[in-house]
């Protein structure tokens, strides 16, 4: 595999998405400003919005990175050049990983940082937080599976759509296990299996996904 | 050698019935006929014509070789392709051509229902006013340069 | 060098309403193909193929010595490519697509792409969702031509273009030409460009390569032959008869293999020949399928 072509396609797909970062970027400051005024009520809806703001241009950075070469018809004078499959699949799933690990260590970094440093050591959710913003990694890269693999814009909506749904179910579900809801509002961080077996199993899934995707589409038969 | 120009002017006629390969070579044909076109010039490659004039190179490479039969040209294998030292600009398949056309007018004149000597007479008249056409040109001509 | 360009053995590929069946090309380098066939008769799927983005079910692919479709990051180092359902990025501009391409291949040619700007009359700082289709289609072709490729693959290059535009186009392919170590291979409905440029010419149909020869070939073999027969006699024994219009005492004879000699035994047979009509490759194309498919029907 060619990493300087896989790194020019992705500065091309970057460069034509510049407008949506620029959005989600400026979205992305203004959560950050609302949850930095400190009040609780602040803090949820900051956080809020910044979660709204990833999923949202993650959708969209999928869809307009991979569904719509298809659909636009920019496929044909993508594949002209000389790049195999493996290096196409390469670059949008490194292009759209990477836009969305930027905003994502920022701000899952900032905020583990903000319950550790916070004055009433509120440890005990940095397991949660952590569990649920993997959560978010392993519906980002779901997406760029569906969008890449079915390059159907119905699918990758839908995709989209369940991983909102499964995110807020995954959310209860695992405040509500018992080993972890104990420790959830306490002081101390309590990493237990429970905890760290779900953890585990996201990076697992993310893995997974992503190889997947390496194996479909070198599968392919009709590329275009 | 010759310059673009000179190249570009070789025009093919599309609605021109004949085949392709044969409007090249009557149009290389005249250009030595008129003097434009010495012998031992340089002609153009076979490539240079063929994009000159966008035609197919296998068109042209047939063309020149249908030259090179009749002496027209020579090729050089590596030097390129000139006019013959004797160019002999009676061509065959002129010759061919008109016992076509004599072939044709033969039958057309059995649907006509000529005799073989009506039919010659026919021959006849058309030559007659070919010679005199061509004297009222150069006549006309000759009273312009006046 | 290799001498050819495109080698197809005995390509297959099979959709659940089309099927490519047993596709052998061989294309020599430094000539042009002309591909004609109708609509949905396999061109663009064995250009596809051609080109690494369809895997054939069956047989072998080489494209400039690479075998297809492993080798098509290599391959496609040397080949320009240009479809009908290609397109540019619409919010872009012409220039960025000029300094994208060049950043992606080895034999950019940049005073050769300005030469073409001015020729194809584009403005490079004009946005691609801001062209006209035939400006489109002559970006597009910019792109594949200033690649300086050794091999150009064209899938209905002069579709939609004005006359101005296909002119500018057909004289830009010929000097690519002037090198006799370029290939190209262009499918087209235009067959009077087929016909005035090609070297060599395929027909195909539903799926299947119809013929292939060099187009010196077509245009002396085929013929039209206008007989009169005598009252009640029986049409002439000729090989190579593909069609038979006119009427009983008039046939219209299409033949796929004319000699001159046929005419003197024409006239053996007692029919009056009338006249001798060559074909343009249009009426050779229609003439081969048409009795092709009553062939499969009969």
């Amino acid at each position: 595999m060619n990493l300087s072509i896989v790194y020019r396609l992705v500065l091309k797909d970057w460069y034509l998405q510049r407008l949506s970062i620029l959005i989600a970027l400026a979205g992305g400051l203004l959560g950050m400003g609302v949850v930095a005024t400190g009040s609780s009520a602040s803090f949820i809806l900051g956080a809020i919005a910044l979660v709204t703001v990833i999923i949202a241009f993650g959708a969209n950075n999928a869809i307009a990175t991979m569904v719509n070469e298809r659909k636009e018809q920019t496929l044909p004078f993508v594949m002209s050049l000389p790049i195999s499959y493996r290096e196409y699949t390469a670059s949008k799933i490194l292009g759209h990983l990477i836009l969305f690990l930027i905003p994502w260590l920022l701000i899952t970094l900032g905020s583990l940082a903000m319950l550790w440093i916070s004055p009433d050591h509120k440890h005990g959710m940095i397991p949660y937080v952590a569990i649920m913003a993997t959560e978010m990694l392993v519906g980002s890269c779901l997406i760029a599976t569906v969008a890449l693999i079915t390059e159907s814009q119905p699918w990758t909506v839908a995709c989209i759509m369940v991983g909102n749904v499964a995110f807020n179910i995954v959310g209860y579900i695992v405040a509500h296990i018992p080993s972890i809801a104990r420790t959830l509002f306490g002081a101390t961080l309590q990493w237990n299996a429970a905890s760290v077996g779900i953890l585990l199993a996201e990076f697992a899934a993310a893995a997974l996904m992503l190889t997947l995707t390496f194996v479909f589409q070198a599968r392919k038969k009709d590329f275009l | 050698m010759h310059s673009e120009p000179i190249l570009s002017q070789f025009v093919i006629s599309q609605s021109d019935a004949r085949p392709m390969y044969l409007q090249i070579m009557e149009q290389i044909r005249q250009r030595v006929a008129v003097g434009e076109w010495s012998p031992g010039d340089e002609i153009p490659s076979i490539r240079q014509l063929a994009v000159a004039t966008r035609v197919s190179v296998i068109t042209i490479k047939r063309a020149y070789l249908e030259l090179e039969r009749e002496g027209v040209i020579v090729t050089q294998h590596g030097k390129g392709s000139f006019i013959a030292p004797n160019p002999d600009l009676n061509p065959r398949i002129y010759d061919e051509e008109l016992d076509e056309r004599l072939e044709q007018a033969a039958r057309l004149g059995a649907l006509l229902g000529l005799a073989e000597d009506e039919l010659a007479e026919r021959l006849r008249e058309a030559t007659t006013r070919l010679t005199e056409n061509q004297t009222t040109e150069s006549t006309e001509t000759i009273r312009e340069t006046v | 060098m290799n001498e050819i360009s495109v080698q197809f053995e005995a390509v297959s590929k099979r959709y659940p309403h089309f099927v490519l069946e047993n596709i052998h090309l061989k294309l020599p380098t430094g000539s042009i193909m002309g591909f004609i066939g109708a609509n949905g008769a396999g061109k663009s799927t064995t250009i596809r193929i051609l080109m690494g983005l369809v895997h054939q079910d069956s047989g072998q692919v080489h494209v400039l010595g690479h075998p297809m479709p492993a080798g098509q990051a290599a391959a496609k180092r040397d080949i320009g490519f240009v479809s009908e359902d290609m397109r540019l990025y619409g919010p872009a501009t012409l220039a960025w697509h000029m300094k994208f391409v060049q950043s992606m291949v080895p034999n950019w040619d940049a005073p050769y792409a300005e030469k073409l700007l001015q020729r194809f009359d584009l403005k490079p700082q004009q946005k691609i969702k801001g062209l006209s289709h035939g400006q489109r289609v002559k970006a597009a072709l910019l792109l594949a031509l200033a690649r300086r490729p050794r091999l150009l693959v064209l899938d209905e290059p002069t579709t939609g273009l004005d006359p101005i535009a296909r002119h500018e186009v057909l004289g830009e392919l010929m000097a690519v030409l002037a090198d006799e170590e370029r290939t190209i291979l262009f499918s087209s409905h235009n067959t009077q460009d087929v016909e005035q440029i090609s070297d060599q010419i395929t027909f195909i149909d539903r799926g299947q390569i119809v013929d292939t020869d060099g187009k010196e070939v077509f245009l002396d073999r085929w013929r039209r032959l206008r007989l009169q027969l005598q009252p009640g006699a029986a049409l002439p024994n000729l090989p190579g008869i593909i069609q038979v219009g006119g009427s009983e005492r008039l046939p219209v004879l299409t033949i796929n293999c004319f000699d001159p000699a046929m005419l003197s035994a024409c006239q053996r047979w007692g029919a009056t020949v009338q006249a001798v009509d060559s074909m343009t490759l249009e009426e050779i194309f229609v003439a081969n399928v048409h009795s092709r498919r009553e062939q499969v029907t009969a």
